[in-house]
């Protein structure tokens, strides 16, 4: 008999994108300094949890401090190299989709999490870290980004899907925020940042991205 | 359509159970009755007991699994298009442990593979902080993922039965709810100076 050999390709897949941005050693503690002396109730969002999480308004993108305006670009360029590697978009194509994007800062203080959330009308969701406290080992999970994981196929549970490999294995999916590196994922995925355990502060920007195509309209306010 | 059922019932009286039940908890949080296999990290500030809570012989334990079992049954019959008579012919099967929950305390969204019908009893709420409301809910997530990503003024204010949310629960003592296994939920982090405690079971029928 010949032996079966199948074909497994996966479905529902879910794109995370990440990038290391080049040349923010210098750039990170400018804006982080920027933001810690920023972080006022009066540019709160009405989704900070004083004292323990912080996120600005979301007008990130009209600052016109350097270091930020800096940052915050490469932040969207890097962003834009993913979304572009998942299309199959010509340059002139791409280039003529016009972006629409906001942008906040959030502070995480030990104790303090980011509540779950997902964001409709927006097609992208980008998180960028600035700071990060020193990873804890007994703390394995702290501060991570929760992608949550939304499939009720894990229900019926054998040996033989229990530990099923990735890209295929269930359960939530995890990104530890590291300073300079950005990941981005699908905006509708509901996601949240863990508890921050022990000392020091979590510092991220996110961005939401999406894209008006030539001649679309009717797109909802966001 | 494509509704949830959620039961919601109360002990009463409960005071002298639950501190009953509170005491000899807190006799037992060690690491003879600590959950030898989690299936999350364990958090530090999460003590949660082995999964076989309702097998102690002790009078108040077995005065809880009475009612919450009996929740359960009435909880299924109500879901159900099961007799009474039906039910019977069938094991109740449960998994019930105990979490003691401190400052900072959480656990994180999860659901019950392998059972139908899931409960949540409460011993001892925690103090309430005024200021987080959202501090140790017992939170249900919408099983409609995605479906709110297209948002505008017409789906934007739905009225409670169909809204696109998920649900905060902060249980009282001596409260109970109810719910489908296959439900995602989560305790957020309990920011009180005290303790919270419940107690979770997981049921199945064969």
């Amino acid at each position: 008999m010949t032996p079966f050999q199948p074909q497994v390709v996966p479905i529902f897949a879910t794109p995370l994108g990440l990038v290391n941005l080049p040349g923010v050693a210098e750039l990170n503690p400018a804006v982080a300094a920027l933001f810690a002396a920023r972080a006022t109730a009066e540019r709160a969002d009405p989704g900070s949890r004083p004292p323990l999480m912080y996120r600005s308004r979301d007008d990130l993108l009209q600052w016109t401090d350097d270091p930020v305006r800096e940052l915050t670009a490469g932040v969207i360029g890097a962003a834009l190299s993913v979304v572009r590697a998942l299309n199959d978009f010509t340059d002139e194509e791409f280039s003529a989709l016009q972006l629409q994007a906001r942008a906040w800062f959030t502070i995480v203080r030990p104790d303090g999490n980011v509540p779950f959330d997902s964001y409709p009308n927006a097609a992208w969701c980008a998180v960028y870290c600035l700071a990060a406290p020193e990873l804890s080992p007994e703390r394995y999970d702290s501060g991570l980004l929760r992608l949550h994981e939304s499939f009720r196929a894990t229900m019926f549970s054998d040996a033989t899907n229990a530990l099923i490999r990735a890209p295929y294995n269930t359960g939530h999916s995890t990104w530890r925020p590291t300073p300079g590196q950005l990941a981005i994922f699908p905006a509708p995925l509901t996601h949240e940042v863990a508890l921050l355990r022990g000392t020091g502060e979590l510092m991220l920007i996110s961005a939401l991205l999406r894209f008006i195509a030539p001649g679309q309209t009717g797109l909802p306010w966001w | 359509m494509y509704a949830v059922p959620l039961a919601e019932t109360r002990l009463a009286p409960c005071d002298a159970l639950n501190r009953e039940l509170e005491a000899l908890f807190l006799a037992r949080e060690d690491d003879e009755h600590r959950n030898p296999t989690p299936s999350h990290i364990p958090q530090q500030e999460l003590y949660e007991s082995r999964f076989n809570l309702f097998h102690w012989p002790e009078t108040c334990v077995r005065e809880l699994r009475q009612f919450m079992l009996d929740g359960i049954a009435r909880t299924v019959l109500a879901a159900t298009t099961l007799q009474p008579q039906d039910l019977a012919r069938y094991t109740l099967h449960n998994h019930t442990w105990f979490h003691i929950t401190r400052y900072a305390g959480s656990f994180i969204s999860h659901n019950h593979p392998m059972a139908s019908w899931s409960a949540v009893y409460c011993v001892r709420a925690g103090e309430p902080v005024p200021d987080r409301p959202d501090s140790g809910v017992l939170r249900l997530f919408d099983p409609r993922q995605g479906a709110n990503a297209f948002r505008d003024p017409a789906n934007a204010s739905l009225r409670p039965a169909f809204a696109l949310r998920s649900l905060d629960l902060r249980l009282a003592e001596g409260q109970m709810v109810v719910f489908p296994s296959y439900l995602y939920h989560e305790v957020t982090p309990f920011y009180g100076r005290d303790l919270r405690i419940t107690v979770a079971t997981n049921c199945w029928f064969f």
